[in-house]
């Protein structure tokens, strides 16, 4: 049964929209590593690739590496993020706001332009060499090893913990610590019985979040992680689709477990959650801890110190290279040289900041109406389809975009396929619209949760059509939301590395991939001078929105909340 | 070192200020071991403070609080006892049970911190579900309560500790009224019965008569007046205590060579009060409660009364009864209870006993 009247024909064209978009591919991915020969039409080989994984020890290191990477990276942000999220919610920290800042400053930093620009600080001869006159050759090994890493992922997505945390610390009503103090619990006692418990949710959210985009993500393992002999799944994956030899079985079987941890973590992170903490309760006013100057400092020494590393150290070597003239000994020549050439009309650069633009532009626009109209039918109507819709919209969330990618490459280079989208640029456009569609539909879910159904029959009674309704009266509703999430997905298409790297077709770039590939064998400068342009234009975007919406961090901390919803 | 006039707890100046306002402008009172006090005021006049002082939750500005004799806040002296150390327990207006834990696990927490073993734990837990009759909801998730069931759980979560001192604040406020008019009767007998020494927070008057020994009647940060309710209710000390309690009519009043002259400057209704008044100030207010007052259509008054004429303005049906206001000479209106033949826009009489009058100057 459908929820209301004539659902059930927009319903069907969703769940036939995404499941061409997302199920075919990751099911064609599926088959792929379970019968290694099926796109040749034989079932040979079946369960080969996931036997030569087993089998060969390298692998299990591979894949034993990754999760363990994962996790110090998630404990590691955890270590960060929780004391900043406690500093911001209940103590009287002063300038709160600028402390809110530098922490969304590395969120919006894409990690591998972070992890180029520690490779840059802390290489041999960089910037590192030249402020210090040399560091010790200890703390540069040490750097490029596991923890090294896992230090600028951790960076890099520590501010999500903090904001969350932040978030939920606000909401938890300062009476439970009360009672808990009156019935003679001390301050430490509050904390572990209380708060924590509380808190829990917050915790395990923000770390999954964490978790999952360490686990997935592609530029740092390829960039830092090559160079401190850390082998990790993402990179590896994209080696074997992209260098000779070619191995498709076993990047799609090592693809299928990525997936598969994943899925593993999100269900496993819940359960905690369900299990250890949490409980339902409105939010009510909370006691504020007040610091005196000796922890008031400590306090801005934490957040500082973070912001100096996660972004101060990184941004100056970035901007530093980025005007450097001629590399020789001490401090280099500036000069807007490298500017001058990524902005010459024709130039690989310019032709790759329009591209970007464009199809920045395209694939938030298409996300944005596809997404709003699926959230909406997906929202007012109930029955099968609708729950294979849900699931459909929600596979996006959970699955890396490395996966997404190999998926699409599989799916779009099949024999059957009478198109020929592969190698055009429209391939990118639909894998970004794949990969990101879920902004949307967080964004739109969280407006259309809290909308009565009212307003909609209201219209109808009155003699208005379904399309009437949906153009009237639900989208003007939706249109802060949809905003917010026309300016996200054009932020994140902007710098979107692995699957542009993997589907972009030849003579073609985007800013992502001119940095990358610019930093591997080309001019670091100019790399660095476009990685400039690109946090130049994602933070004019930011400002646009935050300028729209005065509660910019706390929109994005429930945005971010709303991923595991 | 208790015989029984020493006090429990003791308040001595206590002042506090937010900002600029100040909210606590010295508070003076003693509550002796057992007593049930209230603190009964409009929003806004300083109870949820001087409540969140005695827990411990704030600290006063100036001024001091003294439990059994020591002193567990004092400004001038550098001390705030900690809450926890205090040995208080309070009830929360919105229950604040924490939903993390089962509704036994709520009321064992305080007995853990007490250090009781795990068998007297569940022991007293027991107790205190049954004496709230909750007894079969030990291991619900309070989330999982009606609003009713969880301020029972909050109220054997503090009972369980057996405080040296309760503090409730609101607990009812947060109920729908069926619900309030029966927990509010059983709330009076459990505190009863425990003989726990508590101060209870309030701005619902029938609250305040059913649960306290004795009311404090606040206003504007100061204790107006504090008695027993009947002695408050008899004998307000203030136009606001005679406004807050209960429905009177109030009449501005001078007096001219033992006449009383009630209403404004321009049109005085003079009145004889046979004797009563012969102590009262020249001029102020003179109240007079609804209940005392009769509106008749008779001329024959008993003699003892006294007894205006005047025209009956608007009669209401009340339910048991009918409330009638009469505009009497001087353009004063007095409201009482009316006999049912009474006529709206007819002329009637007023009664009221001598001795229903209180004079009023402030």
């Amino acid at each position: 049964m459908t929820g209301r009247a004539g659902t059930r024909i927009p319903l069907t064209i969703c769940v036939g929209l995404l499941g061409i978009a997302v199920a075919y591919p990751l099911g064609i991915l599926f088959l792929q590593s379970v019968f290694p020969e099926i796109l040749g039409g034989s079932f040979e080989g079946f369960m080969d690739a996931y036997r030569r994984i087993g089998e060969t020890p390298e692998m299990v290191r591979l894949i034993r590496n990754s999760l363990a990477w994962a996790g110090a990276t998630t404990g590691v942000a955890w270590i960060f993020g929780i004391p900043c999220g406690y500093l911001l919610a209940r103590t009287d920290l002063p300038g709160k706001l600028w402390a809110r800042l530098s922490l969304l400053v590395p969120i919006m930093t894409p990690p591998y332009i972070a992890a180029l620009s520690y490779i840059l600080l802390m290489q041999s001869g960089g910037f590192g060499d030249t402020l210090t006159g040399g560091l010790p050759e200890g703390l540069r090994a040490w750097f490029f090893s596991f923890w090294g890493v896992t230090l600028v992922m951790a960076l890099s997505s520590f501010g999500y913990v903090a904001l969350a945390v932040e978030a939920t610390l606000s909401e938890i009503p300062r009476r439970f610590e009360d009672a808990a103090r009156l019935l003679g619990a001390s301050w430490h006692q509050t904390l572990r019985r209380i708060l924590l418990p509380l808190l829990l949710p917050a915790i395990l959210n923000s770390g999954l979040l964490v978790f999952l985009e360490a686990l997935s993500n592609f530029g740092v393992p390829a960039v830092l992680g090559s160079r401190s002999n850390l082998p990790l799944l993402p990179a590896e994956i994209f080696y074997l689709v992209t260098s000779w030899p070619v191995d498709l079985a076993l990047a799609t079987s090592l693809s299928s477990l990525l997936c598969l941890f994943a899925l593993v973590s999100l269900y496993g992170s819940r359960w905690l959650a369900d299990a250890f903490g949490g409980g339902a309760y409105r939010p009510g006013a909370m006691s504020v801890q007040r610091l005196g100057p000796l922890w008031t400092l400590a306090g801005w020494g934490f957040i500082g110190g973070l912001f100096v590393l996660s972004s101060g150290l990184p941004y100056a070597a970035m901007i530093l290279t980025s005007l450097a003239g001629s590399w020789g000994e001490g401090w280099p020549e500036l000069t807007m040289a490298h500017y001058a050439t990524l902005f010459e009309p024709g130039s690989r650069g310019f032709e790759a900041i329009l591209t970007s633009l464009w199809l920045s532009v395209a694939a938030a626009s298409v996300c944005v109406v596809a997404g709003s109209y699926i959230a909406y039918v997906n929202i007012r109507s109930t029955g099968w389809l609708q729950s294979a819709l849900e699931g459909l919209a929600t596979l996006p969330r959970v699955i890396p975009k490395i996966v997404i990618a190999v998926a699409l490459i599989l799916a779009w280079n099949a024999p059957w396929v009478p198109i020929d989208l592969y190698n055009t640029a429209f391939m990118l456009l639909l894998a970004y619209v794949v990969v990101y569609i879920t902004d949307t539909l967080n964004y739109s879910n969280a407006t259309l949760w809290g909308m009565s159904e009212h307003l909609e029959s209201a219209a109808e009674i009155l003699g208005a059509g379904r399309f009437t309704v949906f153009t009237r009266i639900v989208l003007p509703r939706l249109r802060p939301a949809l905003l917010a999430a026309w300016l996200t997905t054009f932020m994140v298409c902007m710098r979107e590395l692995v699957a542009s790297l993997m589907l972009m077709p030849p003579g073609m770039d985007t800013t992502a991939t001119y940095i990358f590939s610019q930093f591997e064998q080309g001019d670091i400068s100019l790399a660095m001078a476009m990685a400039t342009v690109t946090i130049v234009i994602s933070t004019v975007v930011l400002a646009l929105f935050t300028l729209r919406r005065s509660h910019g961090a706390r929109a994005g901390a429930r945005a971010l909340g709303e991923v595991e919803g | 070192m208790t015989h029984d006039d020493s006090p429990f707890l003791e308040a001595r100046g206590l002042v506090k200020s937010f900002g600029s306002e100040r909210v606590l402008r010295g508070v003076d009172f003693r509550i002796r071991p057992g007593e049930r006090l209230v603190l009964l005021g409009p929003s806004g006049c300083g109870k949820t403070t001087l409540l969140n002082l005695i827990a411990g939750m704030l600290e006063a500005d100036a001024g001091e609080l003294l439990c059994e004799g020591s002193r567990i806040d004092a400004p001038a002296h550098g001390i705030h006892q900690p809450m926890r150390r205090r040995g208080f327990a309070m009830v929360f207006q919105d229950f604040a049970l924490w939903p993390h834990m089962t509704v036994a696990e709520n009321v064992a927490f305080g007995l853990k911190m007490q250090g009781l073993s795990r068998s007297e734990r569940s022991e007293r837990v027991r107790q205190v579900l049954t004496m709230v009759q909750m007894e079969g909801f030990a291991d619900r998730s309070p989330s999982r309560l009606s609003g009713g069931q969880q301020q029972r759980v909050s109220i054997a979560r503090a009972l369980a500790v057996r405080p040296r001192l309760l503090l409730l604040d609101e607990p009812l406020s947060a109920l729908d009224a069926r619900l309030r008019e029966d927990l509010k009767g059983e709330l009076a007998t459990l505190l009863r019965q425990s003989g726990v020494t508590s101060v209870y927070v309030t701005h619902d008057q029938s609250e305040a008569f059913t649960l306290a020994s004795r009311i404090a009647l606040m206003h504007e940060g100061r204790i107006e007046q504090i008695g027993t309710p009947e002695e408050v209710y008899a004998n307000p000390a203030s136009t606001f205590a005679a406004t807050f309690l209960g429905v009177s009519n109030l009449l501005p009043y001078s007096r001219e060579n033992g006449h009383f002259l009630l209403g404004d400057r321009e049109s005085l209704t003079p009145v004889v009060l046979n004797g009563v008044g012969d102590t009262a100030p020249a001029d102020g207010r003179l109240m007079v409660r609804r209940e005392a007052v009769t509106i008749h259509e008779g001329r024959d008054a008993p003699s003892d009364s006294i007894v205006l004429s005047g025209i009956c303005r608007r009669k209401d049906f009340l339910g048991d009864r009918h409330e009638a206001f009469v505009e009497v000479e001087g353009g004063v209106t007095l409201r009482g209870f009316a006999a049912p033949g009474i006529v709206e826009g007819t002329r009637v009489q007023v009664r009221f006993p001598p001795d229903a009058v209180r004079f009023l100057t402030h």
